[in-house]
């Protein structure tokens, strides 16, 4: 319980405790210091480090209803949902940018795989229930947010409500613009046969400024779904346009994470079946992209499931 | 495939039972449950039943300056208890009526 520990038992101490650190904050305010009591009388040891690491996933996935108040829950859920969706929304524009973009005699001959082709279709359709579902969901809430915004004038959370359109509009405009100004000067600096997969989409840009105008877009995107999330916490609004846009959101993450699966099974079929069609021959794209997906999907999932559960039972938190 | 045959260890039912006879601290709690049902629970299962038990009402925390927070059974959790204990005083009745019937156990 007291005294100096050996290098080996404060080590195991410290993971355990680093452990602590994978838990939601509400359970954390509330169990925190009660388990780190424990860990001091009890000695912390590898078991307890991974034992407090494994509990921590149902802490998330079914959180204690008493650590929170069901409509903060579901205010959150949102604000996190609305940003893993914005990054997933992202990587898969990337996704279509690098495959169904291309419109080449190249693409048209070689990418005839069934796999891939379903893979595509399945891309599309499950984008577009997606995006419905962020509008039937989000608009109503919006809208609420900014009646409320326009009676008492607060400038600043109608800057966060107007981010998602402004901020997009302003990004694919820097875009053109950019594009614009580098294609000619790229058409004669990247001459590279066969072209890397990030040259794809660019036409002659280059695959550096097509790399930096992806990490613009994913801060545009970052940006974009901060406002509403921010808007979310200030304004705190509740009621049935909560819990509708909670549903909405869980939708949305389930087809939009179907849709990052369909450009996961399209990418690997690409590298896989047609490796002559342009850069698919390279692995490191899909080394990337892959736990990108894997990494915004879980959160996206983890994030409404506990939105829902909520949604299910405001009374109980 | 895992012997799941030490259901009637299940956490929460050690807990719920080692909070029976007094309000306990976490570290007390693992103490009584080893010493008496002899289980080791770890901090993270501990804590996990302990977070169900209190958002179920069957458990409750108690006053403490202390960072060792005690709780206490509920009424709903001293029912619960005795539903669990009922269930499973009928299921050791008829497995040691049993056993001392066709193999000859003598008893503990």
């Amino acid at each position: 319980m007291s005294g100096p520990l050996a290098p080996q038992t404060r080590g195991a101490s410290l993971l355990a405790r680093a452990s602590l650190g994978l838990y939601p904050p509400a359970w954390r305010a509330r169990y925190g210091e009660e388990v780190r009591a424990l860990l001091e009388d009890s000695g912390a040891g590898v078991r307890a480090a991974a034992s407090l690491a494994w509990h921590a996933v149902p802490a998330w996935v079914r959180p204690p209803r008493h650590l929170y108040d069901g409509t903060e829950r579901m205010r959150a859920s949102l604000g996190t949902v609305l940003a893993a969706w914005a990054v997933l929304a992202g990587l898969g524009a990337v996704f279509a940018q690098l495959t169904q973009a291309q419109g080449s005699a190249q693409r048209l001959t070689l990418v005839r795989h069934p796999v891939i082709q379903w893979s595509y279709w399945v891309f599309d359709g499950a984008v577009i229930v997606s995006v419905l579902a962020v509008a039937a969901g989000g608009l109503p809430l919006w809208l609420r947010m900014f009646r409320e915004v326009r009676g008492a004038r607060r400038r600043r959370e109608a800057a966060c409500l107007f981010a998602p359109a402004v901020v997009p509009a302003a990004y694919l405009a820097l875009s053109a613009a950019i594009a614009g100004l580098v294609r000619q000067a790229g058409a004669r600096v990247v001459p590279w046969q066969p072209r890397p997969v990030v040259d794809l989409a660019n036409g002659n840009l280059g695959p550096w400024w097509f790399l930096a105008l992806v990490l613009l877009g994913f801060a545009a995107a970052a940006v974009s779904a901060a406002g509403p999330g921010l808007a979310l916490r200030r304004l705190r609004p509740d009621g049935p346009a909560v819990t509708r846009a909670t549903g909405a959101a869980g939708l949305a993450a389930a087809t939009m994470v179907l849709a990052g699966a369909a450009s996961i099974v399209a990418a690997v079929g690409l590298y896989l079946w047609a490796p002559a069609y342009a850069g698919y021959h390279e692995s490191w794209p899909l080394a990337i992209y892959l736990p990108a997906v894997l990494l915004a999907a879980a959160t996206a999932i983890v994030s409404a499931t506990r939105g829902i559960r909520s949604a299910r039972s405001p009374a109980m938190g | 495939m895992r012997d799941r045959l030490d259901r009637w260890a299940d956490p929460p039912l050690l807990v719920l039972a080692s909070l029976a006879e007094d309000p306990k601290h976490g570290y007390a709690i693992t103490q009584d449950v080893a010493d008496t049902m002899g289980v080791r629970l770890s901090a993270g299962t501990l804590y996990a039943v302990i977070s169900r038990l209190e958002s179920r009402g069957l458990i409750e925390p108690l006053e403490s300056d202390d960072r060792r927070r005690p709780y206490r059974l509920t009424a709903a959790g001293a029912r619960e208890l005795a539903e669990q204990s009922e269930r499973m005083h009928q299921v050791s009745s008829v497995a040691q009526r049993r056993l001392r019937a066709n193999y000859g156990w003598a008893g503990a």
